[in-house]
């Protein structure tokens, strides 16, 4: 079966917009979690990672009308599907089948709770009705790009949607049904994620401190990020250098609680031990993970123990970015996709923020100070999402 | 390698858990239908139901249904499409979310208002570890499930899937979707969808689960030859597509029996159907379900279930007929055309199993 490579890389988080800024804040080590600013809440004693710049900043930089109808969910995610498709070379369109597949958990409802009570009593606002649902989300970022996709679909497994994402794209095109797929997720803050998660009593009222005995909670974030896959051939055939290759992928259901995650992390388990097998790797090929590390009790100790069962006493490097970025839900698979490969390329393990104290059920530690100059064949990244909907993406150095 | 449908349950505005709608449909009277509830006593203990939000209750129900039928006791998969999630359980938060100024949120309501929940109760009642993902892509959402589930016995990673369509109708989300044009404004019934002037058609609500499998049984309603998806295709690619998906079946044009359509009454909706049917389908006879069914975001899985229950039966009745003709007996192939606004199309081919 042909190899499925990544020739393209967008990112837009709290810690920056695109590439270069993300390895540089990763490698400084300053976490994005902070006081909100644009999202309108009374919460804003709860700490999130905010991408630094208002709707109409997002509009600018993408050169949208102010009277163009679009959520900001969408605007984060074209500005990473942008960024991607221009490292992809992937500027117009040939003969070529290509495929969109964004992950997003719950659609336009930042303008949705905005205008909910216009919705229902009168005509105004009536356009973004239209715009609430996660396809619509998916649509809108599609029509930013120059050319049409082949395929457009959205998948909603909560925080493991781009994850999914990613893997629905590389299935596509080993089944023939796409040359090349652009695959990842994006998702905005709102105040029905924020007072969501709060109501579940896992938000950190401080920068989280993941794999942390003292842990708390997550912090909520927001961002897009997209990857552009296609088979060695097909990149060969349009002149681009493959960027790394997505070696291997499983998702499974830990089948346990709707929210919480089994003590044995079953499903985290599955997930990384089919991962491993598709990717014809053994546990010792991993030189890093990035872990999906939430910061709560409940996801940490899960997590730690299905790394356990799978790594022995031997667990390679990990860290969890998320004390970065903040918890970026539906985008989160895409955006630690989009590190994991940096790091790869760049051959540095970024610090997992915050980190003091073992936790005692677990036999190892994060990783915590940043490490450069290392040389990462293969990395393994975890998506979980509510609903024990667990998966695993491996991204292998060329060669 | 094959993809075989065993079995299929529904539970919608027509009578639940039943095939009565094949030759005894309840004609909706009004443009706001609610589903019929069954009896779930039958599925699930009262102590659990009670726990559950009517879209998860509905797609435990079917499921267990589903696999009874099939003669399957754990799939290796459940792929699920879902146009709005748990809408009433999304709205119940968002509502307190309003009145109460953000304080004294209720978790229940949140935990069970991501789209992903409804797949997810399926594996925890099931206690099914396989593969598990969950589209949401409009009236498309279903399409890409089945689109996955096919992909995923194409590459030789199961041998069986619960494949699902579920969305739920609250009063508030019709009025809203009523605005941009969903719903007809008068009462519409049979005879003024099928003249498809002006926009919108009549709700409805869906649940439907299917199991495949790639292994034949005594059961199997039909095969599943391929699904093809198209987006923004204009009519010469449409053409193209439907005979690359016949003649890889070795069929053509001629074999086909019946074309299933989500034609709707909404004007806009029912030109496209119309259109490809002038320059794709040679003039045969087209199936409707929606006069019946309702429309819903995933009202595509009916198309499916009602492609392969007439296989299974073997003719179709007059009142799925859009134009009026005689039943129409000795079916062997359907094709099942489905298009969402014009942007995302799919394309069914499903064939018989028998001699």
């Amino acid at each position: 079966m042909s190899e499925i490579v990544v020739t393209g890389i967008g990112i837009i988080s709290a810690i920056g917009n695109g590439l270069e800024q993300t390895v540089d804040s990763l490698l400084r080590g300053k976490s994005a979690v902070g006081t909100i600013r644009y999202l309108q809440t009374k919460h804003k004693e709860i700490p999130a990672g905010e991408v630094p710049y208002s709707d109409e900043q997002l509009r600018k930089m993408l050169d949208i009308a102010p009277d163009c109808n679009i959520t900001r969910t969408s605007l984060l995610g074209q500005v990473a599907l942008k960024e991607a498709l221009k490292t992809a070379q992937l500027t117009e369109k040939q003969s070529f089948k290509i495929a969109l597949i964004a992950g997003n958990t719950v659609g336009g409802m930042e303008k949705s709770e905005q205008y909910y009570h216009h919705f229902l009593n009168d005509e105004e606002y009536k356009e973004y009705i239209g715009l609430h649902d996660c396809g619509a989300c998916t649509e809108m970022i599609a029509n930013g790009i120059a050319f049409d996709f082949d395929l457009t679909t959205t998948i909603s497994t909560a925080c493991s949607s781009a994850a999914n994402s990613i893997m629905l794209g590389a299935d596509l095109i080993k089944t023939g049904r796409a040359d090349i797929a652009v695959a990842g997720g994006t998702e905005c803050l709102s105040k029905f994620h924020l007072n969501g998660f709060n109501s579940l009593m896992i938000l950190d009222n401080e920068v989280c401190k993941p794999f942390d005995k003292n842990r708390r909670g997550l912090n909520l974030g927001e961002g897009a990020a997209f990857l552009v896959l296609e088979t060695a051939e097909s990149a060969a055939r349009r002149g681009v250098q493959p960027i790394c290759r997505l070696s291997g992928y499983a998702n499974r259901c830990d089948a346990f609680h709707q929210t919480a995650s089994s003590p044995n992390g079953e499903g985290a388990f599955l997930a990384m031990k089919n991962a491993l097998e598709a990717a014809g790797l053994t546990p010792t090929d991993i030189d890093y993970i990035n872990a999906h590390g939430t910061g709560t009790p409940n996801n940490d100790e899960s997590e730690g123990h299905a790394l356990m069962r799978i790594f022995g006493d031997k667990v390679p490097p990990i860290s969890s970015t998320k004390a970065f970025t903040g918890h970026t839900t539906s985008a989160s698979g895409a955006i630690e996709a989009v590190i994991s490969i940096l790091c790869l390329t760049r051959g540095f393990i970024p610090a997992n923020l915050n980190f003091s104290e073992k936790i005692e059920s677990l036999n190892f530690s994060p990783v915590t100070e940043v490490h450069t100059n290392q040389n990462l064949r293969h990395i393994l990244t975890n998506s979980f999402g509510f609903g024990g909907n667990d998966s695993s993406c491996i991204f292998s150095k060329i060669g | 390698m094959s993809v075989y449908i065993q079995s299929a349950s529904h539970i919608s505005i027509q009578e639940p858990l039943s095939e009565k709608w094949f030759t005894e449909p309840q004609i909706p009277e009004e443009n706001f239908n609610l589903s019929i509830e069954p009896d779930y006593k039958q599925f699930i203990a009262p102590i659990e139901a009670r726990r559950m939000g009517k879209l998860l209750k509905r797609a435990v129900t079917t499921s267990a249904d589903a696999l009874r039928k099939g003669g399957c006791e754990m799939p290796d998969a459940i792929i699920t499409g879902t146009g709005l999630g748990c809408i009433e359980n999304t709205e119940k938060f968002l509502n307190a979310m309003l009145d109460n100024d953000e304080e004294c949120m209720p978790p229940t309501a949140f935990m069970q208002s991501t789209h992903n929940t409804i797949s997810s109760q399926v594996a925890l009642t099931l206690k099914c570890h396989g593969y598990n993902c969950t589209y949401s892509q409009q009236g498309f959402s279903f399409d890409s499930a089945l689109l996955d589930a096919f992909m995923q016995f194409q590459l030789g990673r199961i041998g069986t899937a619960l494949v699902e369509g579920h969305d739920e109708m609250s009063p508030d989300y019709y009025r809203m979707l009523g605005k941009i044009g969903y719903w007809k404004k008068e009462a519409a019934n049979t005879e003024i969808l099928r003249e498809g002037c002006g926009v919108g058609s009549i709700s409805g609500s869906s649940s439907v689960a299917i199991l495949l499998s790639n292994k034949l049984n005594n059961n199997t309603l039909c095969e599943i030859k391929n699904i093809i998806t198209l987006h923004c295709p204009d009519n010469s690619e449409i053409k193209t597509a439907l005979e690359n998906l016949l003649s890889e079946s070795g069929i053509t044009m001629n074999d086909i029996d019946a074309i299933v359509t989500g034609l709707s009454g909404d004007e806009a909706n029912d030109a496209v159907y119309k259109e490809v049917a002038a320059n794709c389908f040679n003039g045969k006879p087209l199936v409707w379900y929606k006069h019946i069914f309702g429309e819903s975001f995933c009202a595509s899985a009916f198309g499916i279930y009602i492609g392969a229950t007439i296989i299974s039966k073997g003719f179709i009745p007059e009142h799925l007929l859009y134009k009026s003709e005689k039943e129409i007996k000795n079916v062997s192939n359907i094709l099942i055309y489905n298009h969402f606004q014009n942007k995302n199309h799919s394309l069914t081919l499903l064939q018989t199993v028998k001699g």
